[in-house]
């Protein structure tokens, strides 16, 4: 990252094979090669540039062009980018190729990205859960740094069809080589290509690649409390979140409120429940079913995830920070709820997925 | 100045066409006999690396707009002279259809292919609007968008697995990009809030243009002289199209998709193939940056490579011919260019395909899943 002398152009007045890219309002600025991708050369610097799927999907890159020229590699109608948003000079700054010197609208974040790095693994664990969700865990052939709640994409050997999964577990020591095996938890899609066949039978043993870590969903955040709301699998993220969180913040408290179908669909009692056992006062977790029968014996909350978002939680919504994920849908209605809350937009992190067959 | 003089070959062989339709008799297979005469003179020489020159690049562009120009002008001349009955004799008839067929795939679909990619407004729309010459406007959707983004993966329409034979490739091929091109135009008009019929929509504006082409081609050599120019069009530069994208893609693999790597397309880099098709045979540069101009691309010496592309395009005709070029090329392809887990991608795909793979390490600890072979 350059900071000095923010105002000059660069050389030759932005035609040299260097682009400068300023920040608007900010002194902050770095150069990109021209015509190479703004996201991927900023990251590829070690700037924390926002960012998640690095493929036009999650919109996470949202970016507003104010002055200079990039080329599309998609029509940005096809991506989450809303009619208003195109209009108003929002880019996804992974599908833009930089022609010429930009100023842009972005807040970056003050951490070094790690590097992303393609792993081969062996599945060590394969575990069928409740609400049909495996318990995958991978062994790693090389080590792997990620942060908490990043996620990795895995194609099984020989195949094409690659998916994106959250890593469930807490992050590794930064100081240390990395982590040796990740978990991820693997919601079935009827239909999905991925995971029927991961359904199918016992997986253990077979070879899968792993390249990440991708997305940084609130790497960047002060340590305060939490608030992390998830849909189904969208938990995972979650467990690595709290998990490091409570581990390294002695002073924060956690409240996790985790939207399910049924007491049928009951997956993680087990991560959750031995993670209350490690912080029995620092952390509450709340299960809030929505197709619970009416005459079950199920007395906690009823509802979409977004009921159990009210006063009665007990959670300041000030102070604390908000890590949210689960399908597109729900993220957006939480969202909402949250900001009406009182929940300061910058402390919202929310990891939106859209399910791919 | 040469370097800007190469692209008047095509301006030759297209005048060399016109003035043979006008004439009639044989010499309507004029324009094909110089074709395949250039055509055949590449196949004996070496391979050109030479970087084109930059110094006025307006030049190359108005060779290859002109270059379009003179192929939409073929085209009506076609029609209008079918309208006529100028071709009196089956043999100067099929001769005129044939020359037509292989001259305006060569010469002229390049041109629009270029424009279409050009990031300046007026020539990116020369290009769509020259879409009207392969008689699909919408072919961009498919190819500037899926194309590029999942080259060398099964999801892209335009590529050709191991094992699979031209016709099977063109049957599935036409039928992905019309779902795909369908899919990605709701999409587009969905966002934008807008009915599916919005004249402001890019596939009713497509519509509008094959609209106006099949009335000027109607113009100019009424019903017939419309159908057969028509029939040029789809059967020449649209179809040969896809079988110049069998040949270019055919059973690459990649584990990284989305982010295309130079080994990840062959290319044809003899002199008058990288002039004739407007450098896109160098296509390592042109996936690379889809943005950058025909004489902007740098060819890649060790790229991989297939031999020269008339006979390329000849044997994907016979499929066992096919298969004794491409396998040894693929062996050498995974075994020198593959990265661990696109040898492991190969290996599924040899499989896949029923061919015995040579190279695989008996000792191996793990074995293929068998999504690997389902996809």
């Amino acid at each position: 990252m350059i900071t000095d002398n923010p105002a000059a152009p660069a050389a030759d007045g932005g035609r040299t094979s260097t682009c400068r890219i300023r920040l608007n309002g900010s002194d902050e600025q770095f150069d990109v090669a021209r015509n190479d991708l703004l996201l991927l050369s900023a990251i590829g610097q070690g700037i924390d540039y926002p960012h998640n799927c690095r493929v036009g999907v999650c919109g996470r890159c949202k970016t507003r062009l104010l002055q200079g020229r990039i080329s599309p590699m998609v029509d940005f109608a096809l991506s989450p980018l809303t009619n208003e948003e195109l209009k108003d000079g929002y880019i996804l700054a992974c599908q833009a190729k930089v022609r010429t010197d930009l100023l842009i609208d972005v807040q970056l974040g003050t951490q070094a990205i790690l590097p992303v790095s393609m792993v081969a693994s062996r599945v060590v664990r394969w575990r069928r859960l409740p609400g049909e969700v495996i318990d995958l865990r991978l062994q790693l052939e090389s080590p792997l740094m990620f942060n908490a709640g990043q996620y990795v994409t895995i194609a099984a050997s020989g195949s094409f069809v690659r998916r994106s999964y959250s890593i469930c577990d807490a992050p590794p020591d930064p100081s240390g080589e990395g982590a040796r095996e990740i978990g991820l938890m693997i919601k079935r899609l009827p239909g999905g290509e991925f995971s029927e066949w991961l359904f199918a039978e016992d997986r253990t043993g077979t070879r899968i690649w792993v390249e990440g870590p991708f997305g940084m969903m609130g790497i960047d955040d002060e340590p305060r409390d939490g608030l992390c709301v998830a849909g189904g699998t969208g938990l995972a993220p979650v467990l690595s979140i709290a998990s490091d969180r409570l581990a390294r913040h002695q002073a924060t408290t956690f409240t996790i409120v985790l939207g399910l179908r049924s007491q049928q669909d009951a997956f993680a009692d087990s991560y959750l429940e031995a993670l209350q056992r490690l912080y029995p006062t620092r952390l509450r977790v709340l299960r809030i079913l929505s197709h619970e029968p009416a005459d079950s014996n199920w007395s906690g909350l009823r509802g979409l995830v977004t009921a159990a978002l009210d006063d009665a939680l007990g959670v300041d919504y000030r102070a604390v920070s908000a890590f949210v994920c689960g399908s597109l849908p729900m993220v957006e209605a939480v969202e909402r709820v949250l900001l009406r809350q009182g929940v300061p937009a910058s402390r919202i992190h929310a990891d939106k997925f859209l399910p791919s067959r | 100045m040469l370097d800007y003089l190469k692209y008047t070959v095509s301006t030759v062989i297209l005048a060399a066409t016109t003035a043979g339709l006008w004439i009639g008799g044989v010499y309507v297979w004029l324009g094909l006999g110089v074709l395949l005469g250039v055509l055949g003179l590449d196949a004996f020489l070496k391979p050109d690396h030479s970087i084109r020159d930059q110094r006025y690049p307006w030049l190359y562009d108005a060779v290859v707009a002109f270059n379009m120009a003179l192929g939409f002008a073929l085209i009506c001349q076609y029609a209008y002279l079918v309208g006529q009955d100028h071709f009196v004799t089956t043999s100067s008839a099929v001769g005129a259809f044939v020359t037509m067929m292989f001259v305006q795939f060569v010469v002229t679909a390049p041109a629009l292919h270029e424009m279409f990619h050009r990031e300046n407004t007026g020539l990116r729309w020369y290009g769509r609007i020259g879409q009207v010459l392969i008689f699909d406007p919408w072919r961009e959707i498919t190819h500037v968008v899926t194309h590029h983004m999942a080259v060398a993966t099964p999801y892209d329409p335009d590529y050709a697995r191991r094992g699979d034979t031209l016709y099977g490739h063109l049957f599935r091929t036409f039928r992905k990009q019309i779902v795909e091109s369908y899919h990605l135009e709701k999409t587009m008009w969905t966002k934008r809030g807008r009915a599916w019929w919005d004249p402001r929509n890019g596939w009713v504006q497509r519509a509008a243009m094959l609209v106006g082409f099949t009335a000027i081609l109607l113009a100019c050599g009424g019903a017939y002289g419309a159908l057969l120019a028509i029939g040029v069009c789809l059967l020449g530069p649209r179809l040969f199209l896809e079988v110049f994208n069998y040949c270019q893609h055919y059973g690459l693999v990649t584990g990284t998709p989305g982010r295309f790597e130079k080994r990840h397309t062959w290319n044809h880099l003899t002199p008058f193939v990288r002039i004739l098709a407007l450098e896109i045979t160098n296509h390592a540069g042109h996936h690379e940056d889809s943005y950058k101009p025909f004489y902007g691309l740098i060819p890649d010496p060790t790229g991989p490579k297939q031999p020269q592309f008339l006979m390329c395009v000849l044997l994907a005709f016979v499929p066992p011919l096919w298969f004794m070029m491409i396998r040894p090329l693929l062996k050498h392809w995974d075994e020198h260019y593959a990265t661990q887990q696109e040898r492991e991608l190969a290996r599924a795909e040899n499989l896949r395909a029923g061919w015995v793979d040579e190279r695989i390490d008996q000792s191996s600890r793990f074995t293929l899943p068998p999504m690997a072979m389902a996809r």
